[in-house]
């Protein structure tokens, strides 16, 4: 009897050895995975935020906005093409951009309207011309055309600026093609009074292309996130439609001259 | 009945969900990101146009998120450390359910960015938030998914944990 159960004690000694040791193993296992899973997700991570580092960097260093740039001669509020009398009670500003189709209809549903108020002697208008829409042509066209307005206000005043602004709109080049070439934005800056000889270089150059994106920032942090938007002594006019726009511009501009 | 039949072949059918989720949220991430890349001037400003952050953190973020988006979305078609990028992925794409939602919700009408361009000129810009943020909901589905169940066949997950 004694031997018997002795043998069966040895047997679930063994038996309950054997599951120790397994679970034993099973715990190392489960250790090594754990410790495994863990060098992975910190070599992986330490790998990946260099390489965010890095790309960080590179993106910072591509960004040039906001490094000093020259503006054009007669610049107002560093960044606006001023038309008409300075000293008139009413300032409107413009931001567009000489890409945008939207841009494109206001100028000419708005021009005789605003004309009208600049030559009463009511309204100066302060065009912000900035350039976000590179990417609409194939060359650039938003930052070429803004230098190039640069150039004609610099070098031939804002009378011409304004005349080649207004050129610059009557021919705008659709969206997704090449739009003007240096060669016609030179042809108009002659037709609105500049000597060839002083704006090719600079339009060639892209003297002011530094200024152009500084406006374009400058205007994002007046929180312009469409154009054209209109300001009226500071205050932006909502608009759904273009008539709403030309609408409630008139509006601003007729309560701001009675106040 | 069903169940006995149906059971395995669920089990071996969900792993491929998730191969499908990584591909469609990774690939999503990298166009989004590759699309940013070249103008981070742009990235700025679109990031400013929500008018929710600091001015102090804005250029940051501008510069700092088409990274995050590309490496995030190699790291999911990769299968790469998954469950942690399904976790960063459904974090980002809250953020921008919020922008989106906050941005609609006070009348703002700016483009959403989130496929490059932004600060552009955002015609019928209002239309467009329930189409973007339908996707980006449907997008933070999947990328919970991951979370739920990260471990997916043809992942690089597979080799480097071991099961």
């Amino acid at each position: 009897m004694s031997k018997k159960r002795s043998i069966a004690t040895e047997k679930s000694n063994a038996r309950r050895a054997a599951e120790r040791a397994a679970a034993i193993r099973k715990e190392q296992e489960a250790k090594e995975r754990r410790r495994r899973t863990l060098t992975v997700t910190v070599v992986v991570l330490v790998v990946l935020t260099v390489l965010l580092g890095i790309g960080y960097a590179v993106q910072s260093s591509r960004d040039t906005t906001g490094q000093v740039a020259t503006p054009p001669d007669g610049v107002v509020e560093k960044y606006a093409f001023p038309f008409g009398d300075p000293t008139a009670p009413v300032k409107v500003a413009v931001y567009e951009d000489f890409m945008c189709p939207f841009c494109g209809q206001f100028e000419a549903v708005s021009k005789d309207m605003l004309e009208r108020y600049v030559d009463q002697g009511d309204v100066e208008v302060r065009y912000h011309v900035i350039s976000f829409l590179d990417g609409s042509s194939n060359t650039d066209y938003s930052t070429r055309a803004a230098n190039a307005a640069g150039v004609v206000l610099d070098t031939t005043g804002p009378e011409a600026a304004k005349k080649f602004h207004d050129l610059l709109y009557a021919n705008q080049p659709e969206e997704g093609s090449d739009g003007l070439s240096d060669d016609q934005l030179i042809e108009f800056a002659v037709e609105a009074g500049a000597q060839e000889s002083d704006v090719r270089q600079p339009i060639e150059d892209l003297k002011f292309e530094q200024w152009v994106k500084n406006a374009t920032e400058e205007s994002s942090k007046q929180d312009v996130a469409t154009t054209p938007t209109v300001m009226v002594d500071g205050e932006s006019v909502d608009f759904e439609t273009l008539d709403d726009l030309l609408a409630s511009t008139t509006d601003a501009i007729e309560s701001a001259l009675n106040n | 009945m069903v169940s006995t039949d149906t059971l395995p072949a669920l089990r071996r059918f969900l792993p491929w969900v998730g191969v499908a989720a990584r591909l469609i949220v990774g690939g999503v991430w990298i166009a989004a990101g590759l699309l940013k890349i070249p103008d981070p001037a742009e990235n700025v400003r679109a990031v400013r146009a929500y008018q929710l952050l600091p001015e102090s953190i804005v250029p940051t973020i501008g510069h700092l998120l088409p990274i995050l988006e590309v490496l995030l979305g190699l790291c999911l078609v990769l299968g790469l450390l998954t469950r942690l990028n399904g976790v960063v992925s459904s974090l980002l794409l809250l953020a921008f359910i919020v922008g989106i939602s906050s941005a609609w919700g006070r009348g703002l009408s700016i483009e959403c960015g989130c496929f490059g361009g932004g600060g552009g000129p955002a015609e019928g810009a209002k239309e467009k938030y329930p189409w973007e943020l339908a996707r980006d909901f449907g997008l933070l589905f999947l990328s919970v998914w991951l979370i739920w169940r990260p471990r997916t066949p043809w992942s690089l997950d597979n080799r480097l944990l071991v099961q």
